[in-house]
């Protein structure tokens, strides 16, 4: 082997990824090679100077972070539900009608049957073709279904067969239901805030735009900072921050707004932050827009950014 | 080398972590919560050194875990954990890492009340800075080694990082992005090759 193929390979062969003949090779190659052990001596430098620059997160950063996100999902942030109709789900609804309800006479006695056969036949088709479909291994979660007419969510736990034939399943219902209230009752702002992470960004926009006349409330507050941040759709984020106008002087909202400003990829809602931040002039800003506009790449942003300074430069106490 | 004990760790299947995904499917909050801190420090360490901001790697670990909390239904156990979740922190990262290069590098520097300071200076850092004559020398690497790691592209940077930082290994780094084990080498060769360019007479 020649030099030019073992130098493609010392990288490798520092990070023990070469196969075992690879290895051999290089070792025999350097052993006679000087200028080959020298680039060895070099890779394994190089990987001390970097080992310098590793970075270790102070253990607040791990509890900051495991706090916030333990309240992100307390608030609410949903978990995914499957929206078809499983066999299991069609089996227990033919059971549930077959065996509930009043004594019922003439043809109404036999409805419930054969729309329990009915459905159990459904059940039984439908689970054939699903079971081509479906991966396997679903683990504990068999099925989180929805149906069109009763709006019921199951989720079947587990099925355990006893030894008379018989067989026990034990699953969760969620039933639908309207919750009606005033705005300001907290059963309707505990919603609104589940509702300000829902997966479907038309009910987080509405949900946000309702929140937004309640941001005097610190757990508001900070669902719409949360949901500037974080959400993924920037018309929800545009709302939220169109929320928390009347607060843009608190100093949690504008370290907020300074870290949208810097990584937000909409023009929109770096137009938007800028707005805000400047209504209420701090100290931190002014070197912040200033080293912004240096790397802003959006000429909007950057000329609002601009004239921001302008401003702040030509009467410093107005804001 | 740097070697990674959680990097090593999740890679091995564990009945203990198969149980706990299974109780959080189930809807068992402490167990996903017990999850999370199995695995949260190796993502943070991931975020925070691929990205080198602490506000960054706290955004990443949010995002990321808020994912798992949600798709944990649609894992079936064909990979393991630590691969699946990695997928996810992975994707996050070089998204960021991408609309970084699009916006150009955020200031390394952050405005304090005693003037400006390099931005991961306030963090705690491996490196032991006892020797005061070298200050000048280890400075000047720091910005060197800056440069040079933000001169990789996203994914030579993400192979560098879990090969070097993260101590795994090409084949499973391959599976994560999506891509082969070959490519991760290449990549990984690209990578060396550039930092060496960058680097080579402060090593």
């Amino acid at each position: 082997m020649n030099c030019d193929s073992i130098l493609k390979l010392l990288p490798l062969y520092y990070y023990g990824e070469l196969t075992p003949d690879e290895e051999e090779r290089v070792e025999e190659h350097t052993h006679e090679c000087t200028a080959c052990t020298l680039e060895l001596v070099q890779q394994r430098a190089l990987a001390a100077a970097l080992d310098r620059r590793k970075l270790v997160a102070a253990p607040a950063l791990l509890d900051d972070c495991r706090s916030d996100l333990m309240a992100a999902i307390q608030g609410g942030a949903p978990r995914a539900t499957r929206t078809m109709k499983g066999p299991w789900r069609l089996f227990l609804d033919a059971m549930a009608a077959s065996f509930t309800g009043a004594p019922l006479s003439g043809i109404a006695r036999l409805q419930q049957p054969i729309g329990a056969l009915a459905l159990i036949a459904i059940g039984f088709f439908g689970a054939r073709l699903i079971h081509t479909s479906a991966p396997s291994g679903t683990g504990g979660l068999l099925s989180s279904v929805t149906s069109p007419t009763d709006e019921v969510y199951s989720t079947v736990r587990s099925v355990q067969p006893d030894n008379s034939g018989g067989v026990a399943i034990s699953l969760d219902e969620t039933h639908r239901r309207v919750v009606t209230g005033n705005m300001n009752a907290p059963n309707i702002q505990r919603l609104l805030l589940a509702a300000a992470h829902e997966d479907n960004p038309a009910v987080r926009v509405e949900s946000v735009d309702l929140l937004r006349s309640q941001s005097g409330s610190t757990e508001v507050r900070d669902a719409l900072l949360n949901v500037v941040s974080q959400d993924t759709n920037f018309g929800v984020r545009l709302k939220a921050l169109e929320g928390l106008k009347p607060l843009a002087g608190d100093s949690e909202v504008r370290r907020t707004l300074r870290r949208v400003l810097l990584t937000d990829d909409n023009v929109a809602v770096r137009m938007m932050v800028i707005d805000l931040l400047v209504a209420n002039r701090d100290d931190n800003m002014v070197g912040m827009m200033q080293g912004l506009v240096q790397r802003e790449n959006n000429n909007s942003v950057r000329l609002k950014l601009e004239k921001a300074l302008r401003d702040m430069n030509a009467s410093p106490g107005r804001f | 080398m740097a070697q990674d004990a959680a990097g090593t760790a999740g890679a091995r299947v564990s009945p203990q972590v198969d149980s706990l995904i299974r109780a959080a499917q189930a809807g068992d909050q402490d167990a996903f919560e017990q999850l999370v801190r199995t695995f949260d420090q190796s993502v943070l360490r991931l975020a925070l050194n691929l990205l080198r901001s602490p506000e960054d790697a706290r955004d990443v670990y949010q995002e990321a875990f808020l994912r798992v909390y949600r798709n944990l239904h649609a894992f079936r156990f064909d990979c393991s954990f630590h691969t699946w979740l990695y997928r996810i922190v992975t994707n996050i990262c070089l998204d960021q890492l991408r609309k970084r290069k699009v916006r150009k590098e955020e200031s390394p520097t952050i405005e304090t009340r005693e003037g400006p300071i390099d931005r991961m200076d306030s963090f705690e850092e491996e490196a032991a800075h006892a020797n005061p004559e070298r200050s000048l020398w280890n400075r000047q690497l720091k910005q060197r080694i800056d440069t040079a790691l933000e001169d990789l592209t996203p994914r030579e940077r993400m192979v560098f990082e879990l090969r070097h930082y993260q101590g795994l290994r090409l084949r499973n780094i391959g599976e994560m992005l999506g891509t082969t084990e070959e490519a991760a080498k290449n990549c990984l060769f690209r990578a060396t090759r550039k930092m060496r360019a960058e680097l080579g007479d402060f090593t």
